[in-house]
């Protein structure tokens, strides 16, 4: 395990990486429960959103049965992208740990996170269209500006994994280099 | 690849066997198996000094150039 010593950087992301990994899972569970409850309890609790009626007042709108397993549904789905992104991330690190991170297979792994990175910034655009849709005039915050760091980081990742292309066959020629 | 390894035809001619040469040379068996039958893609200085060395030989005993199309790089 040369790559975890003590105190460095690795070490840190893969303690990072394990509590993230678990609590995620525990997090995936309950909302799993949540939808369960959501669709088998005869009574749910009352809960309400905000939205503006007709004349722009401010009203409490009832949350109902439908648009509460649908955010649920949501969030589930949010999770379980997570948890596959948390995943890919365990086991490209385990080919660092084992000192051979430049490996081929860590280049579709890298694309596979940037679809799921793009995936969840897909999410997070169409969430509040959605509820918008079953909760007309639904108040959310409002961005001043477009959020284009998720956008972005799909970018870096993608662009990491052809750096890892190119490692791998850098990786390649070192042995076959005799 | 243009550039071809004759190493089986020089440890022909010193009646050596690719064991012996990489024990001698302190390479080993699988990577030498890999030079000879011409799968590596680039070999050290070092490693060739020590075959010529063990094989007594000059570097253009084990390599020749045969002009032909360039390998291209695999993805």
């Amino acid at each position: 395990m040369r790559a975890l010593g003590p105190g460095s950087v690795s070490s840190l992301l893969k303690v990072g990486l394990d509590v993230f990994w678990w609590a995620l899972v525990g997090l995936t569970v309950l909302v799993a429960l949540a939808v369960l409850a959501a669709l088998v309890l005869p009574r749910l609790p009352e809960m309400s959103a905000p939205a503006r009626d007709a004349a722009g007042g401010l009203v409490q709108v009832p949350v109902t049965r439908p648009i509460l397993v649908g955010r649920l549904t949501l969030l589930a789905v949010y999770c379980a992208i997570l948890l596959l992104i948390v995943r890919t991330l365990r086991r490209i690190f385990l080919t660092l740990v084992a000192g051979d991170p430049f490996r081929p297979e860590n280049v579709g792994r890298l694309r596979g996170v940037g679809l799921g990175l793009a995936a969840l910034a897909a999410l997070n655009l169409l969430t509040p269209r959605l509820e918008s849709l079953f909760i007309p005039g639904l108040v959310r915050s409002a961005d001043a500006w477009p959020e284009l760091t998720p956008w972005f980081s799909v970018v870096v990742v993608f662009v990491l994994a052809e750096v890892f292309r190119e490692g791998a066959r850098l990786r390649r020629e070192a042995e076959l280099t005799i | 690849m243009p550039i071809r390894i004759q190493l089986d035809r020089v440890l022909l001619q010193r009646r050596m066997s690719l064991t012996e040469l990489a024990d001698r040379v302190g390479v080993t068996l699988a990577n030498l198996s890999i030079l000879k039958t011409g799968k590596a893609r680039a070999i050290r200085f070092s490693t060739l000094d020590a075959l010529c060395r063990e094989l007594d030989c000059q570097p253009g005993d084990i390599l020749v150039f045969e002009p032909g199309p360039p390998e291209t790089d695999e993805d």
